[in-house]
């Protein structure tokens, strides 16, 4: 009997108006023995120690946080001054991005809210709250919001530059070309070519790619550390592109000397690890980082490809935090759930079906990769023609996606 | 000249790295209305059994939790705070059935571990005079300060249980207990 109809024969009524996500007995399925429950995870406790550390924040020590404070109070002082609106919710987009913690795009959201219900919203607010659409991968609305600014302020350069993440993440090339430029022309010189580095690395020439962005990294010494990260982190993706392992794994180590918690680059250099055969350095690396959903699947991975006997444990608990983001209304770790589906639980339709529904989103090379490889695995060559000919145009090159790509193209040739 | 370019570029940087992140979960918490014993009350009135757990992150974020600043919260720092966290958090869930507003009892507050984070744990009861035909629910946790924030609900009645989800664009929840 499921959760929801026992209800029902309880009260004899349907709940009133509730939205109905989930059947809290998920678990029920499942083994008995490898049942962890979810949330709550252990039964509540009173701790026997005042010593008892039971939680990490960011400590008040830190500059940045200082800083997010001070703009804090400034802006409860006088909560109509939207430039000091428009700082705070820089600092928190910042700090979040920087510790891949995403209650800070919300904090952010917030700082913002009173001026996103003016008729006309400020250009400012719109460019910031389609920041945050973007960073949750609403990319349809994030688009909607970055084409009304630019109407109104087609010089903005952050609105500019956030189309040209927005247009390469969808594969969009030649207009991400036409939003760096844009970026050039308005904003900054080094931003603009840092911009159409990281898109050529997309288009074949990641050669010229790794030549751009070098010169950036050397003639930029006195840029952020923010800055100087991703620019490595870039040279490492591009590096990647060519096979050049060495060079791509000292990038990826650079850039995490910079910003050392940043979530996206912690689990790309995961990636790279997986892929070069070093499972056990990513349980290394990832130790401290369990709580980010897309760091504890390449944890998953690594336990995987080390037969560790606990992976059932781990593959549930995994199963259980996309559960929560379904539950509470989040869809944007597709890339992420194909690879659970085809890696962890070997069901490579769904995940073919999962890829399908996660190109039509996003269109970088981890989403061609893994598009390939659930058609590859499910023995549907053809379903991938789509995906094959994009690769075709654009003339991706990687040393992992180019021969999956050639084997399905043999194999639709003999079909 | 140069160092405009260069401010310019670190502060329009946030843009294009945050689309690529893929952080840790947004703020949730999780509140269960248990209706198991409704009728335990003699006056015939309805009863609820309440827990919420919310997690101290996000606590610390309105309330400061890590007294020293030291980034660690410790149960010294969280045990004394628990009368302000009880004060902010009970300001936000609003009872009511049919007969009007519902009493929210504070029982005691305990600790527990979540995927993500350790939590507080409020027990309360709910108590709502008459014999409600329905309860409304009204929650409004963080959603002034993080409208991410999701309030996971879980309504158990008998053997059965639901969920449902608050959100700043569904405060509002009616159930038949």
């Amino acid at each position: 009997m499921d959760a929801i109809s026992a209800l029902r024969r309880a009260s004899g009524r349907a709940l009133l108006g509730a939205v109905l996500f989930a059947v809290v007995q998920a678990a029920s399925a499942l083994d008995s023995s490898m049942v962890s429950p979810p949330a709550p995870y252990r039964a509540p406790y009173l701790p026997t120690s005042d010593a008892e550390v039971l939680q990490q924040v960011p400590p008040a020590s830190d500059a940045k946080v200082r800083e997010m404070k001070t703009l804090r109070t400034a802006l409860d002082k006088a909560p109509a001054d939207l430039r000091t609106a428009d700082l705070l919710a820089r600092a928190y987009i910042g700090f979040g991005r920087e510790v891949g913690d995403a209650h800070y795009a919300g904090y952010a959201e917030a700082v913002i809210a009173a001026w996103m219900t003016r008729q006309p919203p400020p250009v400012e607010a719109q460019v910031l709250q389609a920041v945050i659409l973007q960073f949750r991968h609403q990319f349809a609305d994030a688009r909607a919001l970055l084409e009304k600014a630019l109407a109104r302020d087609p010089r903005n350069a952050q609105a500019w530059l956030t189309l040209a993440t927005l247009d390469m993440v969808q594969g969009r090339y030649p207009a991400a070309r036409d939003d760096c430029a844009q970026v050039t022309r308005h904003g900054s010189y080094v931003l603009g070519i840092a911009c159409v580095g990281n898109l050529r690395s997309y288009l074949g020439e990641a050669r010229q790619s790794v030549v751009i962005l070098t010169q950036i990294a050397g003639d930029a010494p006195r840029l952020s550390a923010s800055f100087k990260a991703w620019v490595e982190g870039l040279l490492a993706e591009a590096n990647e592109r060519l096979g050049d392992w060495p060079q791509a794994e000292a990038h990826y180590r650079k850039s995490l000397e910079y910003t050392p918690h940043d979530n996206f680059l912690l689990v790309a250099y995961a990636d790279f690890l997986l892929d070069r055969g070093r499972p056990q350095e990513v349980l290394t690396l990832l130790a401290d980082y369990r709580q980010s959903d897309t760091a504890f699947l390449r944890i998953v991975l690594a336990q995987a490809a080390l037969h560790s006997a606990d992976l059932p444990r781990y593959v549930f608990l995994m199963a259980a935090r996309f559960e929560a983001l379904r539950a509470r209304g989040s869809d944007y770790y597709g890339r992420e759930q194909v690879r659970f589906a085809l890696h962890l639980q070997h069901d490579p339709q769904s995940a073919l079906e999962l890829a399908q529904r996660n190109w039509e989103v996003q269109r970088a090379p981890w989403d061609l990769r893994i598009f390939l490889e659930a058609a590859d695995a499910a023995r549907k060559p053809q379903a991938a023609s789509d995906v094959l000919a994009f690769l075709s145009q654009t003339k991706l090159q990687d040393p992992i996606i180019e021969p999956l790509a050639k084997r399905l193209r043999a194999e639709l040739v003999t079909r | 000249m140069t160092a405009r370019l260069i401010a310019a570029a670190a502060g329009l940087l946030a843009a294009l790295i945050a689309t690529l992140v893929f952080a840790h979960s947004a703020s949730d918490a999780y509140l269960t209305l248990d209706s198991m014993k409704a009728s335990a009350t003699m006056s015939g009135d309805t009863l609820l059994h309440g827990q919420w757990d919310i997690a101290l992150r996000d606590l610390d974020f309105v309330l400061s939790l890590d007294a020293n600043g030291d980034g660690d919260i410790t149960w010294a720092e969280l045990r004394p705070r628990q009368g302000d966290i009880a004060d902010y958090a009970y300001r936000y869930l609003r009872i009511a059935n049919g007969t009007g507003p519902c009493t929210i009892r504070p029982i005691r507050q305990m600790v527990d571990d979540h995927a993500d984070g350790a939590y507080a744990v409020l027990f309360f009861d709910v108590a709502c005079s008459g014999r409600a035909k329905k309860i409304t629910i009204d929650y409004r946790l963080f959603f002034a300060i993080d409208p991410s924030h999701r309030g996971i609900f879980v309504f158990r009645s008998g053997a059965g249980a639901a969920t449902a989800l608050f959100s700043p664009e569904k405060a509002t929840i009616e159930l038949s207990p």
